[in-house]
Formats: C-alpha cells, structure tokens, sequence
C-alpha cells in the first residue's frame, strides 16, 4: 500500500502512449488484499484488487463463508467510496455557529491534535463539572472490538451512560425482542438454510434485504435447485421480488402478522402437526385440540416448550384461520393451506424481519411467528435455526477495571439516566432508544446534552422524524466522523473523517449466520487517500488526552493495530479451518472462523459438540444455560421475560397484566390512523443503508421493479390512483400527521390496494452532490416517531397517509 | 438569354445572405454544442439512436433522388415538356444530397474515419456501406450529368448514358436506403420489402415540392416571367403529376397505416395507435401536408394556381418532413428490451443541437440553390424546346 | 477453437442486479451503460400479480445481425476468440446502425445525455483520448476489442469479458467461480451471482456444463424468430419477453 497515496493523485499511471489504433495494454501490478464489505451488516469478505496504488475491483472473497466468491450489487460498487469527490479531505472546525439546513457550516481545515485537543478539553471540562454525563456517543454501524467495541471501556473510565447509544431500535430490535421473549435470546437467529426444505418468509426481505443478504441469495440458489426443492411461502404488504420468486405470496394487511401466525398455529395443533420431540404430546394420545375448545391442564406433556396449555386455551383456539382472514384479509383457505405445508414438512423455518415488527404490536406479532418454529421443533435442528457464537479473542493489553479513579467508580454520573431513557421506567425493556434523544435533548429532558459524537450513524435523516433532531442538535458540540457530508455532518462543531473501509484495519466479528464462530478483518487496500484516521484511533487519542489514569489506560492500548493483535492472540488456542492462528495469518486470509456449531436438537434431546460429533447430552440445566435462556429453560409460549414487566406492558399497550406473557394477538395502533392508506418504505437491493445515495452507480439502477433510475418511484395500485384522480407518472403528495412529501408515482398493478410504497434512499438535503435532493421527499419526514414499547424499535412501517395529486 | 431569373438581381443576393446567415447560425449553434457536449446534445439515447438529424438526412436524401428522378423523365425517359425544369433538378439534387450528407456527417461519431474505414473494410453485408456506395455513385453522376447539360450537351450519346446511369445509380440508393430500414426485421415497423417503392414515390413527391418551390422563388413567384415552355409545364403536365404523386403518397400511407392498425403486433401497431395517431403534429402533417394538398390538387382550377401551387409545394414539403421523422422515430419508439425502465413508448423530442443541424441542412440547400441561380443557368433547355415555345400539351 | 456460451438460469436468478454492477465496474461503463441489464416486467393484478425479471448481456450472436449491419467491419465476430462479438473502437464511426439491428438492445452509445447527473464526465474528464476517466480504472485495456474506457463517438457492449476468459489455460471448458484455478477469468456477472444463476463455458464441447444445463433443463435462446441465435441461454419459467404493453396511464376509470 505504501506510496499508494501519490499515485492517487496523478491519475492515468502508464497508460500506453496514444496512438489512434490503441492495442492491448495492461497497467501495472496487481494486487489483492482482504477486505470486508461496509455497506451493510452481511459484512461480506471482499478482495480488494488495486493496481498502481488504485483500487479497480471488489469481489467476493471465496475464502469468506459468508461471500464465498459472491456478491450483492452493492459490495462492487465499493471503490465508489474511496473515490467520492465528496469526501472530507481532513480534520475541518466550524466557523458558522447557526446550524440549519441551508446554514453552510464553513468549515476550515485543522490539524488532527487540535481537534483531539479541542474534545478532550471538552471533556476534562465536563468531568470537572461533575457533568460528564452530557457527553454521549452514538453509533449506527459499529464493526467490533477496534471501534464499537471500545466505546463500553470509554464510558466506564470517563464516567458517561451515554456511552454508547446504538442505533438498534431504529433497526431491527423487535425480532431479537421477540426471541429473547420466547427462547431467550437477545438477538438475530442463525439459520441452517442449505438443509431447510420449507420456509415461510413473514416480512424479512430475503430476496432484497434480510442478512446477511448476499448469503441469502446464495441460499436461495441451493434451496431452490436441491432435492427435494425447498418450498417457500412469502407474507408481505407489497409485491416484491422475494414474493415474486416464491411459490406462494400472500398480501397481508400491514400489521397483522401476528394474527395470521396464530391462526397457523391453530391448524398446525388442530391438524396434529406439531413436532412430538421438542413440543410434547398429551398424554392420552388419543386426544385432539379442537377449535374453540379448551384442553384440560395437565392433560398436555409439555416437553421443550412452557406455557403450550395456557397458551391454547386462553388464545390459540379462537384463531382460526376465518378468524385470521377477519384480521388479515387473507383467505382462510390459504391460511390452512400454509399451515398445513410448514406443519407437515421437515425441517421448515419461519423467519420475519422489520416487516411484522416495525409497529406498536410488533414484538408480539414476532412472537407469534417464532413461535411456530417451536412448533414443528425447527430450534437447533439440522436445517433448523439457532443463535450465533462469539469469537474467542484474547484480551486487551489492559484491563479497563484497573484505571477507573474515584469520579468514574462514584462520580454524580452513575446516578444519571441515559440520554435517550433506554432502560428506564420509560423504556425498560430496551438497551437502545436512539430516536428518543433527540426529542428529549430538545426538551431538555433529562437533561440537555453538551457534546455528541456520531459514528456511522446520521439520525438527522435516518431517525424518524428527523425534524425534530435538526432543532435539537443546533446547541450541541456535534463530533461527527463520518468520511462523507452527511446531513449529521452538517451539524458537526468538529468532523474527524474517518478512513473509508479499504483504507482501514478493522475487526469484524458475524451477525448471526451459521451458528459457529467467525470474525472478518479489514486490511486496507491502499494508505488512506486524505487526512484521515479509524474511528477506533480516534477514540484511543481522545482517551490518551482525558485527565487522571483514563489516559494511561489508552496510552497502554495505544492504536487499534496494538488493540487488534491482542485479540487475535485468542486464534492461538483456537486455531481456525483456514489456518489462522494469529494477526499475521488473520490479515492474509481475511477471516477466522472455526465450524461447526456447537449445539444440536436430534430426536427429542439436545447435545453438544464433543469434537468429532453431537455426542454430549445435554441436561436441561444445560439447555437453559446454553440455548433456550428462558426462565423456565423452555421455549414459552407464555414469556417469563414479558411477566416481567407486566405492569408496563399492561399500561403501554392495555393487555391485561395476567395475559401479559401469552403469544397473542394485540391490535396494532397506526400512526396517523384515521388517514386512508398505508405507507412502507423498504429496503431495496442496490440501498446501502444512509450511505448509498451519493453513488451514481447505484442510483442509475435504483428501483428496478417500478423503473427507477436516478430515482425511486412511489409505487400505487392503479385502481388507488385512479379513485384519487391520479395519473401514471403525476407528481403526488402524501401526507402524514407530520406533513407531506412529494414523489413521482408509478402504476404497481399487483400491490395491496390500501398500501403505497416508497422505497428508501433518496430525500437527502446533503450526503454529497449526488444524493443531495434527488428523487422524492424523504420518507422519514412523515414517519411518526412511535415505537413498539416492548422492543423499542420504532414503528417505521406502520403510518397511514393519505395521498392526492401534487 | 434572360430568364427573367429574379435571384440574379438585388433579391437574390439578399436571400443569400439571409441564407447564408441562417447556415452560419445554425452551423456554429450545432458545431458549438457539439464540440462542448458532443454527442450528449442530442435527445437521442441508446434506446433510441436515430432521431431528428438521421431523418433530415432521410428526407434530403429522398428528395434529392426524387429530384434526380424526375430529371430523367425528359433526360432519359424522353418527356420533353420536362426539359424545362430538368436542369434545375439535377442542381437541386446535386446540392440537397450534399445538404443531407453535411447534416448526416454530424451526426455521426466519428466522421472522418468513415473516408478510409468503409472504404478499406468492404463490408458488403452491410446496406449501409452500399448506401455510401450508391450515394457516392449519385453525387458523382449527378455532377457529371450537370456538366453535360451546363455544357449545352442535351442529347449527346455520353449525355444520354450518363443520364442512364444517373437514372440507375438514384433507384440504387434510395432503394437501397429503403433497405436500411426495410430489412430489419427486429424492426417491425420499417420491416417492408416495398419499402423501396413507397420511398421512390414518396420521394418523388417530395423532391415535386422543392421543385416547384424553387422554379417559383427563381421568377419571383410570377409565373409571367417564365419562359413559355416552362409556363406551360408549370400549368400543365408537372401540376398533374403533382396532385397524381401526393396521391399515390396518401395511398402508401393509408396502406401501411391500415395494416399497421390491423396488425395484432404491438411493435406496429401500437406505434400509429399511441404515437403517430397520438400526435396531433402527426395528424396535422397528415391531413394539412398532404390531404389538403391533394385535395386542392385535384381541382382542376386551382392546381393552375401559383399561389395554390406554391402553398401546396411548402405544405407537402414540411408534411413530408414530418413524414420522415415519424418514419425513422416511429420505428425505435416501442421500447426493445428494456423492462419497467421504459414502461411507456420512448419519449423523443429534438434538441436545440438537433434542430440546429436540420435548420443547417435547409439553409445550407437553400445557400446552394440561391447560389445556382445567381450563377449558373439552371432554367436553361434545349434549343429546340426554347424556340419552341411551347411543347406538346398531351404527354402523361 | 471453443465457441464460448453463457446460461441463466432464471429460476434462481433472483434479480439483484450485482451482475450489473460487477459488470459496469469491471468495464468501467458509465452509469446507465449497463451492458449487463436486468429487465423487470409486471403483468396482472393484485392479488395475483406476476413480476418477472430477466438478465439481459450481449446474446454474442451466431447470426449477430449488428456485424452484418455494420459499415465498416468495426463490429465483427471473432471465431478464433469464441465467437464473441466485439467493437474495434478503432474503426467504429458511431453511426449506430447496428444498435439499430440488435434485436436485443444491448448496444450503447455513451455518448449521449448523461442518466445522472453531475455527469461523471465532467467529475473525471477524459485523459488520452478516454471519453472519462475514473480514478477506479480496470488497467485491462483493448481498443480493437471494444476493451477499457471507450473514446467518444463509438459503440460499446459486452465482450464476455473477453480481457478475462481469454487468460483462461488453454481447454478450459467450465469456468466456474468456485474453483480457484479459473475464478479469475470467469466473466464478472457469472462469477458474483450469488445463487449461481449464471454459467459460462464451451457450447463446442458436448459435455460442458452449461451444454449439460441447456440439455436438461430444456434452455432456451430469446427472440429465436430473429435468427439471431444466440450464445446465450436461459432456464426456467419466464424466459421469454412479454410483448409490448404501453404503460397504463390511468386516465380510464
Ligand atoms: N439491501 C440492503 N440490505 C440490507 C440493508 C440495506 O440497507 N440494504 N440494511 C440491513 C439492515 S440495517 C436491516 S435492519 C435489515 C432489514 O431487513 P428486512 O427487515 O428484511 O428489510 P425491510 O426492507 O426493512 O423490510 C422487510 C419487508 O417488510 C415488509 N413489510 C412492511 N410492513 C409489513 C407488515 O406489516 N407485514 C409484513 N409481513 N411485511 C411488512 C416490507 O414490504 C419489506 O418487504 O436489512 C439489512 N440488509
Ligand atoms: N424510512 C425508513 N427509515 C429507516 C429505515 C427504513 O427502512 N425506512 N431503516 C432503518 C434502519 S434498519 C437502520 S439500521 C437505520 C440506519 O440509520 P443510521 O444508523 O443513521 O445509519 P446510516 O444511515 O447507514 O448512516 C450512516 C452514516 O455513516 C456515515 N458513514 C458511511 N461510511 C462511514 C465510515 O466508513 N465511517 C464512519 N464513521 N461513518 C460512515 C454516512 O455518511 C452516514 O451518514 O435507518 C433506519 N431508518
Ligand atoms: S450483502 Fe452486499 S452490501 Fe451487504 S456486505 Fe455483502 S456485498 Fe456488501
Ligand atoms: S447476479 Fe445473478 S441473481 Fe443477480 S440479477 Fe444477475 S443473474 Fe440474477
Ligand atoms: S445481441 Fe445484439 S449486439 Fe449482441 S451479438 Fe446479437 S445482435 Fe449483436
Ligand atoms: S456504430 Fe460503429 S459498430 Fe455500429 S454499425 Fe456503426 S460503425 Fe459499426
Ligand atoms: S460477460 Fe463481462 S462484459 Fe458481458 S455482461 Fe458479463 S460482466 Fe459484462
Ligand atoms: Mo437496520
């Protein structure tokens, strides 16, 4: 990579002298690095191949399981990145103190140390004060131990509870809340999709979106070419290509996910479907569930399952599927159908992802959709899905416990409440409640903040209603690291750009794939470019410069390469399939892992890996310490976790304190509910979470099922547009409580009548002077922020608008 | 001789200015626009390559084979009472085929390569390649023939054969510029074995238009200042002829408009459902540039008319036009291949550049007429038929 | 000599356009030049709406009917290189007859409107005679292939990645991205599709898989009335092009 820097600069390095007959000519050496994949959380290893000091190509890396040679068309657009005019070149102060929209920051150059000079002063400050607990960290896509993973040890040392608040219940909280809520585990299922025979998709994007997505899509080719072919049953609220692809697509009226997953319930128990081995039987088998009819208690062997008697008795009995086609608007006949297939064919998976959780009942309708994986005994099987294991890195240089001084053991910190009220009586079931800090800065409850810093996230246009965040952060000493002049950026007192993804050493450990153990490493590709350092170097030269034995303890860790080779020790003892064993190996091969998954359910009992097979029973102790971390170690229809905090749910969302912890159905409330129509705005292929606007690639190619190039399109039912008067390709305005956008629309003859779609990407007021207002209204400007009080995660798909000609 | 030839004079020299104006204008407009944008100034895009230039030079092309054929009616044919006009044809032939070359040459990417990259490849496959043969063969022949006549050489042996070949060489390649469109059967709009015959015709009448266009504007449009002969083809044989051709063009268009419409396939008939009957410039091109036209053309009466003459010979002249830039637009507007991203037919408008060059090539026509006119004698005829005075009335 | 062919098979195919992207970048193309297009088509109503889709490279003729249109040979079908059609960017003149005569609309003149704009021509203006330059340039370069960032005025298509599968060993038949002696001269749209929807190989050797795939799984050549006959083909339901519909406007009601 050396010399990479200058070579960057002066462009058409050895290009053949031009003749007006250009023969064959090839530029230099090539090299190949490994890399991985920013622009979503697939993290896919990548091979990065730079010629001259120029990167001109991003594949998949074949030795990256994840990848495995493939990509999705996001991840060869990477250079684009590294390219982007638009980039911040260095470290810049502002010199405009007003912060608006149309406010130009002035930002003027400044050195590294000033800038690092100017936080810690912050900092030092605050803590003087007692005050520390105004600085706060936000973070969006963190990667692991050299960046996010840093940020608890900051906290701690400094003394701050807003260190670090995630984005995650802006994401995809309700999933994991609704699996922690019945298998106890907060987070992401692992699926075992290759041995999968059915699958019923509830609102996760497989063909668009739910990751990690380019291993979807490999999935998908193997599912779909094996024998026996692997059967898919699609629910959504739009047609799509997921829905396009499958063999079967039911519409679902938004939000009722969970009605339509209790009626497949019903059948699965009523048609005597249920998986005897994980469920239980009765014990006189002779005995049926029959609709409307209780069972006795007692009468039922519950097996691996808590709650399955209560659970039918006090709901699943009433919903039937012509309960569910009342609720849903889905035929009650393919509601049978659906429940008779996935009841009746092994080993099927439901999975369901923002679609069914993104609204005020979502993690209940999560619930009720995992619950049928409990049913037909998919959890831990083969073909069946499980939990994701960690990576066994060795330890940082120092421990973080050794430096803490009296302030951030007992300073006036420690009796503050996070900024955004996560896990407070407000929000006591979530870790994370980014979207409510802006609104409660603004407030100035609890209390104000004084300095934010924001990395790779950008609430001022992904947060609902981001509105709100552009009043609230005008007096805030906004920190931002984005590389690109994001809306967030605009508001930054200080931007640190941070190195692109192949320009940076960084640790990646998987979100949930297979199960087994994997961490992915970034090896730059080329020296950065500009004046740019990691996130994770940042936050250790900041640490270096705060007061007391908090700068010692940085100076220990030092650098992220120093934090790096300390957690690659761990590969020493666990020596990975590709032979990594250390740092050295780990940045040739890009990625350690170590197969297989650790955990089993064959037959009825759960066994753990020996080292050659599944050959350790497990005791039930085991099953509830390792994997169904429950109360009561089973998998509960009836949640222990949710009994909890029965109060709450009882005054949030009004179910009766002692019904708190069923599997139901709860009727979701729709922002804006007495407007007509309902408004989606999902993911599409080619949308790089906020980061994908700028890229002119990406946005030439943006929305193919509706025609969008350079755009996206909102996407109506004719017969919707008609009864309002409106043309193929008007311009039209859709309103919400908070206002109206505008979009340019296109006739979608097979989309649910009362649901318009408007794909997410475009609407940036910055981001760069492609993104910069292209295409229609930003969607999240008439997004209510209101969240499902379970999960947190804010309702991003539940508004209803109504829609008129512009 | 005086031929009263007003274009001689004050007025002449003023058209020519004006004219060579205009051409400037329009030149440095296009070129301009070009050398900054290149190509990228045309509304033109791959899924729709061909538009506003291409068809000028279609229509050029068309009208100066037209007027090449209607040359050879007394040059090779032996219709006497056309000999008056005949030398006026093969100029404006001459010069509107250089006209739509100039404006085809821009159009192109890279012009000058054509000179040695067709030449050397001999790709004979291509109906292109011989549209630049028989082009080549028809500018040659036209020059020499109006040498001939220049030279006063109406009825010499090499005369007569050079007419004959020019004769040829016209119906090679307007036929064969037919056959650039007419045989891509990807193209079902264009795809027509007949389609030479419906460009022969068509151009015929359009290089009719220019004709009388131009024999009127050379006398000040006053019939009285034409030589006799002249007067009375003008008011006799060629009004005639005139009415039979726009005819014959409104009888091409209807049939390929009936099968069109009859057709089940979209790529046809969709095109004159949703586009050429969807445009109302279509409709008036059709009913005012031609049927109006026609219709005044076949009264007797007034087919003798100047004014009527005249008004007609522009109307068909700009409704031919639109003729041909429905044609060659007509044939890529149904999308090919290209999915929801072009849900709907290929909108196509010309741009400023594009406009540019058509109004070049019209001026750049006009520049040369004028400049015919003022220097050489184009309403020259044989000796016999100018003492004459007056030609047989019944021929045709 | 091999005749080089490319299956799709488009019950796995699941339209994510990566193929155009791999492609545009490996071939630096400007945005909206995508050689490799994926074409979407809806038909029917809600609740049983179809959409299809269907990726779209150059069909490397063996009739190709944009060589026989060609003026100046500047598009020609190289046997020797397994039957790929090319552009010699040398020779081209732009006259765009043969985007005319392509019956598959795979044929770009880039020097036309920019599709997004700021125009990335004016962001890297052209060195040497390049139409753009990127900083992000494939080092590949073959003019008399239609190879690299064309000049301005000329046609540009897909060449089977003809810099990559030529570098292939000698008799190499299957180019599959999974295995690693030939992953790097598979062309860049077969070697990203995630399903493995995409297959490359010789169609002159009767046991090469993608003649396996086209004999069991019935592929077919689109367009086929047009003679053209592909070297391109494609499995599974929806390999055919819906005919032309104007878009519903909705002025009816
Ligand atoms: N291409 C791409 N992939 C990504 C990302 C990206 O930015 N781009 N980001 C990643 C991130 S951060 C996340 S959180 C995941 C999210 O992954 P997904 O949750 O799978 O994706 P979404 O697009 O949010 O929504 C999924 C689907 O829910 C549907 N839907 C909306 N409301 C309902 C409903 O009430 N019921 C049902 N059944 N369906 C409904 C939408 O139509 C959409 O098809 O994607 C990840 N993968
Ligand atoms: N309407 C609507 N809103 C949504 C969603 C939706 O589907 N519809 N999806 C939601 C979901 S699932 C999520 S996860 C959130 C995501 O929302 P955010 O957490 O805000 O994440 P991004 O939008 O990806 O913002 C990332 C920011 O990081 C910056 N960035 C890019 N690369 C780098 C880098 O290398 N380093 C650093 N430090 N910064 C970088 C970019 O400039 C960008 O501003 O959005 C949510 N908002
Ligand atoms: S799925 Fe696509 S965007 Fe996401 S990491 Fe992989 S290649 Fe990148
Ligand atoms: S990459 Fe493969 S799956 Fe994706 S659109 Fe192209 S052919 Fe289809
Ligand atoms: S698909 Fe078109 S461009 Fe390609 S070879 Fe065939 S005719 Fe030529
Ligand atoms: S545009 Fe170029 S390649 Fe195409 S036909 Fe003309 S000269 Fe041949
Ligand atoms: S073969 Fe190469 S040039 Fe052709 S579409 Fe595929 S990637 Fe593009
Ligand atoms: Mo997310």
């Amino acid at each position: 990579a050396a010399g990479a820097a200058g070579a960057a600069a002066t462009g058409l390095t050895g290009l053949a002298p031009v003749s007006e007959a250009r023969a064959q000519t090839v530029r230099g050496e090539t090299k190949v690095t490994k890399n991985i994949c920013a622009q979503c959380p697939a993290r896919c290893g990548i091979d990065v191949y730079t010629t001259d000091g120029k990167v001109h190509g991003i594949y998949g890396d074949t030795g990256n399981p994840i990848a495995n040679g493939k990509l999705c068309p996001k991840g060869h657009l990477g250079s684009y990145f590294l390219y982007d005019p638009d980039r911040f070149k260095g470290p810049m102060r502002r010199t405009n103190p007003n912060k608006g929209r149309h406010e130009d920051p002035g930002f003027v150059p400044i050195s590294w140390d000033e800038a690092f000079d100017t936080i810690a002063a912050r900092l030092n400050d605050l803590r003087a004060k007692g005050e520390s607990h105004r600085f706060a960290h936000f973070y969006g896509r963190g990667w692991g131990a050299s960046d996010a993973g840093l940020y608890g040890d900051f906290g701690k040392l400094y003394g701050t509870p807003n260190s670090a608040i995630g984005h995650a219940s802006m994401c995809a909280e309700g999933s994991k809340k609704a699996k922690h809520a019945t298998d106890g585990n907060n987070s992401y299922n692992a699926h075992d999709l290759r041995k999968t025979n059915y699958m019923l998709i509830m609102g996760a994007s497989f063909l668009e979106a739910f990751r990690p997505y380019n291993n979807m899509m490999q999935m998908w080719g193997e599912m779909r070419s094996k024998s026996p072919r692997t059967q898919v049953t699609c629910v959504d609220v739009r047609m799509n290509p997921t829905m396009a692809a499958a063999d079967r697509a039911l519409y679902i009226k938004p939000a009722t996910d969970g009605a339509f997953a209790l009626a497949l319930a019903h059948v699965i128990l009523t048609e005597g479907l249920w998986d005897r081995d994980f469920v239980g039987d009765f014990f006189n088998l002779n005995q049926r569930f029959q609709a409307g009819q209780r069972i006795r208690p007692g009468s039922f062997n519950e097996k691996w399952v808590h709650g399955l008697t209560e659970w039918w008795n006090e709901e699943v009995k009433d919903r039937t599927p012509e309960w569910a086609e009342t609720i849903t608007g889905i035929p009650a006949r393919h509601i049978r159908q659906t429940a008779i297939e996935f009841g009746s064919t092994r080993p099927a998976i439901a999975i369901f992802e923002r679609g069914p959780t993104g609204h005020t009942n979502g993690t209940y309708n999560g619930m009720a959709i995992h619950a049928l994986n409990a049913l037909v005994g998919s959890m831990f099987t083969e073909g069946g899905l499980f939990y994701q294991m960690g990576t066994p890195y060795g330890a940082l240089p120092a421990n973080a416990d050794d430096f803490m001084d009296d302030y951030a053991k007992n300073g006036a910190w420690k009796s503050q409440p996070r900024i955004d009220m996560a896990r407070t009586e407000l929000w006591p079931m979530t870790a994370h409640m980014m979207q409510e800090a802006g609104p409660n800065h603004l407030k100035g409850d609890p209390y104000k903040m004084d300095t934010a810093m924001f990395f790779y996230t950008n609430p001022l246009w992904t947060a609902p209603d981001p509105k709100v965040w552009e009043e609230a952060l005008k007096d805030v000493f906004v920190i931002d690291t984005s590389p690109f002049p994001g809306e967030t950026a605009m508001y930054a007192d200080l931007v640190l750009p941070e190195s692109t993804y192949l320009e940076r050493l960084q640790d990646s450990p998987t979100y949930p794939f297979e199960g087994w153990p994997m961490s992915a490493l970034r090896v730059p590709a080329v020296d950065p470019i500009y004046d740019t350092k990691h996130f994770g170097d940042m936050l250790i030269e900041i640490g270096k410069r705060i007061n007391g034995p908090t700068g010692d303890y940085y100076r220990i860790i030092d650098n992220v390469e120093n934090v790096l080779r300390h957690r690659a020790s761990g590969f020493a003892a666990n020596p990975g399939d590709n032979g990594v064993t250390d740092f050295e190996s780990w940045k040739e091969k890009g990625v350690w892992y170590r197969k297989p998954y650790h955990w089993r359910f064959i037959r009825g009992d759960f066994y753990e890996w020996d080292g050659q097979r599944y050959g350790i029973l497990m005791t039930e102790d085991d099953v509830k310490a390792k994997l169904l971390k429950t109360p009561s170690g089973k998998f509960e229809f009836k949640s222990g976790y949710l009994e909890q905090y029965a109060e709450y749910i009882n005054k949030e969302l009004g179910i009766p304190t002692e019904r708190v912890g069923l599997v139901q159905w709860v009727e979701p409330k729709h922002s804006g509910g007495n407007r007509d129509l309902y408004f989606v705005t999902p993911k599409t292929p080619m949308h790089a979470e906020g980061r994908g606007a700028n890229i002119p690639h990406a946005a030439a190619i943006h929305q193919p099922v509706a025609g969008g190039r350079g755009t996206v399109y909102l996407e109506v039912n004719p017969n919707t547009a008609r009864q309002r008067g409106i043309r193929n390709g008007d311009r039209v305005r859709v309103t919400s409580d908070l206002g109206s956008i505008e979009a340019e629309c296109r006739f979608v003859a097979s989309h649910r009548p009362d649901t318009i779609v408007l794909p997410f990407e475009f609407g940036h007021w910055a981001q760069g002077r492609w993104a910069k207002d292209r295409g229609p209204g930003h969607s999240g400007e008439i997004t209510a922020n209101v969240s499902d009080p379970v999960s947190g995660l804010a309702s991003y798909y539940t508004g209803k608008v109504t829609l008129e000609k512009a | 001789m005086n031929d009263n030839n007003i274009l001689k004079g004050g007025a002449g020299t003023a058209l020519l200015i004006l004219s060579a104006l205009i051409f400037l204008g329009s030149l440095v407009v296009a070129l301009g626009n070009l050398g900054s944008q290149g190509h990228a100034s045309f509304n033109t895009s791959s899924a729709l390559p061909w538009g506003q230039p291409i068809a000028t030079y279609l229509y050029f092309a068309l009208a100066s084979s037209g007027l090449g054929l209607l040359a050879s009616l007394p040059l090779v044919f032996g219709f006497k009472q056309y000999y008056p006009v005949a030398k006026r044809c093969v100029f404006l032939a001459f010069i509107i085929l250089i006209s739509g070359m100039t404006v085809l040459a821009l159009e192109l990417g890279n012009v000058f390569r054509m000179l040695w990259a067709i030449p050397l490849n001999l790709q004979i496959q291509s109906a292109m390649f011989w549209m630049g043969v028989f082009y080549a063969l028809d500018l040659l022949f036209l020059l020499w023939k109006f040498g001939k006549l220049d030279a006063g050489e109406w009825d010499s042996k090499t005369s007569k054969q050079v007419g004959i070949a020019s004769f040829i060489g016209v119906l090679l390649a307007s036929g064969n510029l037919a056959l650039i469109f007419g045989m891509m059967s990807m193209r079902p709009f264009w795809f027509d074995g007949l389609l030479p015959i419906y460009f022969y015709f068509t151009g015929v009448t359009s290089g009719m238009a220019a004709l009388v266009f131009f024999v009127y504007l050379a006398h000040g449009f006053n019939r009285d200042k034409m030589h006799p002969a002249m007067q009375s083809l003008m008011t006799g044989a060629l009004p005639k002829m005139f009415a039979a051709l726009i005819g014959g063009t409104l009888l091409f268009i209807a049939a390929r408009a009936i099968t069109g419409l009859y057709s089940n396939n979209p790529e046809i008939n969709i095109v004159w459902t949703d586009y050429l009957f969807a445009s109302g410039l279509y409709h008036l091109s059709l009913w005012v540039g031609l049927l109006l036209p026609f219709v005044l053309m076949l009264n007797g009466k007034l087919r003798n008319q100047v004014n009527v003459q005249l008004l007609v010979s522009v109307l068909v002249f700009l409704g031919l036009f639109a003729e041909r830039f429905y044609f060659v637009v007509g044939g890529q507007v149904v999308p090919l291949f290209k999915g929801t991203w072009y849900p709907d037919l290929i909108a196509y408008t010309p741009s400023v550049t594009e406009w540019a060059l058509t109004i070049m090539g019209w001026s750049l026509a006009f520049l040369l007429c004028v400049l015919g006119e003022k220097f050489l004698n184009l309403s020259a005829m044989p000796d016999a038929i100018a003492k004459q005075g007056k030609v047989h009335p019944a021929i045709a | 000599m091999a005749k080089w062919g490319m299956v799709i098979d488009l019950d796995k195919c699941t339209g994510c356009q990566a193929c155009t992207t791999a492609c545009a970048m490996e071939n630096n193309t400007l945005p909206g030049e995508s050689w490799q297009d994926v074409l979407f088509y809806h038909e029917g109503e809600y609740p049983s709406g179809q959409m299809k889709w269907l990726p779209r490279p150059c069909m490397q003729c063996e009739k190709p009917s944009c060589v026989y249109v060609c003026p100046t040979r500047a598009t020609y079908k190289d046997e020797s290189a397994g039957g790929i059609v090319f552009v010699d960017w040398n020779k081209c003149i732009g006259c765009k007859y043969c985007m005319i005569a392509c019956p598959y609309g795979v044929r770009f003149y880039s020097d036309e409107k920019p599709l997004i704009e700021p125009d990335m021509r004016d962001i890297y203006p052209g060195q040497n005679k390049q139409l753009w330059s990127p900083p992000y340039q494939n080092p590949k370069e073959d003019w008399s292939r239609g190879i690299g960032i064309q000049p301005p005025g000329v046609v540009s298509k897909c060449t089977f990645c003809y810099h990559k599968v030529s570098q292939a060993p000698e008799g190499t038949v299957d180019f599959d991205e999974d295995n690693p002696a030939v992953k790097e001269y598979v062309p860049a749209c077969v070697r990203t599709c995630a399903p493995k929807a995409r297959y490359f190989g010789d169609l002159d050797v009767p046991e090469s898989q993608v003649n396996q795939l086209i004999g069991d799984k019935h592929g077919v050549r689109l367009k086929d009335h047009t003679g053209n006959k592909p070297q391109v083909y494609y499995l599974g339901a929806g390999a055919a092009v819906p005919a032309f519909t104007p878009a519903d406007k909705g002025d009816k009601s």
